[in-house]
């Protein structure tokens, strides 16, 4: 079997070892790029959101890189995502693509654990286990790498640069637990930050798809970074597979802060992001930035209780929705006069005393 | 005491429910007038330009309801029977509201999660706290769910199309005013979704039974049962609606198939009514066409059967 998924950021590294833990040859889709999205949107329908769209390209990427099978995740209640598959798979069958697609629900893992998996892999139900520890310990390696990078990026752009793809491997080479509980410690050796403050740190909250893949976001954590602020994160693969697991303690808390705002779930991850904002809000951070895919329903919903937060509390907020077609320019224009803000802010500057 | 209703989204479809069951429990009702550009532009400045245009205009109406009123009545509809969930903005669009007015007014939000009888009851119950009464209330306005148990009939030789689109745009003069003139000035019946019986809307088979937004799953069903009794389907989506993204997608591929004509129209506060009816126009000659032609050769058919045959 030559399976293939979408890219999911740095974290394609973690589903890269479950599945190749479960005996599949693993061909990974080359790295997102223009014509990902183009070739995605080619066949998409033209409301649909982002993440369709790059999901979609990869797909047809990793194809004609010779896989054979692919895996989607499925299931979410009352967002698009859940039916993304559905598309999916009609779009590859209209294409004429051979291929077998294989949709995972998220909200079972004991389904995932004892049937879905065993059945696709033929394995037993132990070792699928075994493999979403590894696959959760390397996750949380990837969340760490990235908290590590984006500290350092603000401190020192050009070493996080010089550093990034040596930490890169040294996560690709970890394959036992034991070699991936080492890495860690490898790879804050590799960033030696030794406890120096960036100026300024900002939460980043939003859809999730764009909290792991930097692409979408048109890496945003590195467009900050460069001008000198610290991107404080609470969303990963790891977290959302803790989540999946009930073991995600910031999950309930994210609930309890956000129902000031929203009282009822509008579904997708509405509830976390307002949660995480008030949580960074309470942890002093300097100001929150959301993303989040251009006609996304629930973001759209914790985008007015993001504002109403931003009324109450002072926070600097900055809203931005991302497809296809937003310019780059025009987006760091903006980043840059939030980070200005931002920064005079803190340093308790006016503007007319400068 | 005064409580208002908006006269915007589920108002279109239970509002006259509403309107007795409030009047039930005493209360003095003030539904906020129709839809006009005033109100459009008093919601625009409320919500993120992004969201489709119905919750703008809600928005509108409880804004415009704000001064007037003592209560503000706004049902949360979180699911219906068989899990269907709303969308999301639905959902959202009570915490907007709250987050609008900042507890200076009071809102009665009762959340509707499958049954619509016990959400009522413990919202008559903060209104006028007499148990009695509000049971009476609501077993009086009960009659006034809207619910049809027979299809309509479909005469042969009439011109018919069918305008899908959710009740909440198509009950809204404001929004569906230009498409529904057009339509009957060229001697059209239109079919909407909202005159079928409850028995095809909330049919399960075949790739209804995956949708799980309730008005999605109606919008689909409708779009089965109508798309073989008239001559063309036009589906109206607000921009930036997500289900509809999606759903419309699948029924494009079957009309399609079928060899429809199949006319999507995206509006939103910016849609001129030239635009819309220079396309409804060209939508109705195309189904015409279409219509002549495919008798055409049927006609045509049907000799080549009766030489064969006479041969």
């Amino acid at each position: 079997m030559k399976a293939s998924f979408p890219n999911l950021g740095y974290d394609t590294y973690a589903l890269k070892t479950f599945l190749e833990d479960l005996g599949a040859e693993v061909i990974l889709p080359p790295p997102n790029s223009r014509r990902t999205i183009e070739f995605g949107s080619l066949h998409s329908p033209e409301l649909i959101c982002m993440p369709y769209k790059i999901t979609l390209g990869n797909m047809l990427e990793a194809l004609e890189l010779g896989a054979d099978t692919l895996f989607m995740a499925a299931g979410a209640r009352k967002c698009r995502f859940g039916y993304y598959h559905y598309l999916h798979e009609r779009a590859l069958r209209d294409l004429g693509k051979e291929c077998r697609f294989i949709p995972v629900t998220q909200y079972s893992p004991f389904d995932f654990v004892f049937k879905v998996m065993p059945g696709i892999f033929d394995v037993s139900p132990f070792r699928v286990m075994r493999a979403v520890t590894k696959m959760l310990a390397k996750s949380r390696l990837t969340q760490e790498f990235r908290q590590h990078l984006n500290r350092k990026m603000a401190i020192d752009f050009g070493g996080a640069e010089q550093a990034k793809p040596k930490a890169l491997a040294v996560i690709e080479r970890a394959h036992t637990l034991k070699e991936i509980q080492a890495a860690r410690g490898e790879v804050l050796r590799i960033f030696n930050l030794n406890g120096t403050e960036p100026q300024i740190r900002l939460g980043l909250v939003g859809e999730i798809y764009f909290m792991i893949e930097q692409f979408a976001s048109q890496e945003i954590e590195k467009e900050l970074g460069k001008m000198g602020a610290e991107v404080v994160f609470e969303r990963s693969l790891y977290r959302h597979i803790r989540h999946l697991l009930f073991s995600d303690p910031a999950f309930t808390r994210s609930g309890r802060l956000a129902h000031r705002y929203l009282q009822e779930s509008p579904g997708g991850e509405a509830i976390r992001t307002v949660g995480e904002a008030v949580y960074f809000q309470r942890q002093g951070l300097d100001g929150v930035v959301h993303i989040f895919p251009f006609t996304c329903m629930p973001e759209n919903i914790a985008l007015e209780a993001l504002q109403k937060l931003s009324e109450e509390t002072g926070l600097p907020v900055l809203s931005l929705s991302f497809d296809e077609h937003t310019s780059r320019t025009g987006l760091l224009t903006r980043l840059e006069a939030f980070v200005d803000l931002v920064k005079r802010r803190k340093l308790g500057r006016r503007l007319h005393r400068n | 005491m005064k409580v208002g209703v908006p006269r915007a989204l589920l108002y279109h479809r239970y509002g006259r429910f509403w309107e007795e069951f409030l009047a039930g429990l005493g209360a003095e009702v003030v539904v906020s007038r129709r839809t006009d550009k005033v109100l459009l532009q008093q919601g625009l400045s409320h919500v993120s330009g992004e969201i489709c245009l119905p919750i703008k205009i809600m928005a509108g109406h409880i804004e415009e309801l704000g001064g007037k009123i003592d209560v503000l009545f706004l049902p949360r509809l979180l699911w219906l029977e068989d899990r269907l969930y709303a969308c999301p903005k639905m959902i959202g669009i009570v915490d907007i509201a709250r987050m609008m007015f900042d507890g200076r007014l009071p809102i009665c939000a009762p959340n509707i999660r499958g049954s619509f009888w016990w959400p009522h009851f413990r919202a008559g119950m903060e209104l006028c706290h007499d148990p009695v009464r509000v049971v009476r209330a609501l077993t009086r306005a009960r009659r006034y769910i809207p619910a049809h148990d027979r299809a309509p009939d479909f005469p042969a030789g009439e011109k018919r199309v069918a305008l899908l689109g959710h009740f909440y745009n198509l009950d809204d003069d404001f929004i569906s005013r230009p498409m529904v003139d057009t339509l009957t000035g060229h001697g059209y019946r239109i079919c909407t979704k909202d005159e079928l019986p409850e028995k095809v809307l909330r049919n399960r088979q075949g790739f209804a039974r995956k949708i799980r937004w309730v008005y999605e799953r109606e919008l689909y069903n409708a779009f089965r049962f109508l798309v073989d009794k008239v001559s063309g389907v036009c589906i109206i989506v607000s921009m930036g609606c997500g289900p509809d993204s999606l759903v419309a997608e699948f029924m494009r591929e079957e009309a399609q198939q079928r060899d429809i004509p199949f006319l999507q129209l995206v509006i939103d506060e910016h849609s001129g009514t030239a635009g819309i009816v220079t396309r409804i126009e060209a939508f109705l000659e195309l189904s015409e066409r279409r219509h002549a032609g495919r008798s055409k050769i049927q006609d045509s058919r049907l000799q080549i059967g009766g030489q064969a045959a006479a041969a």
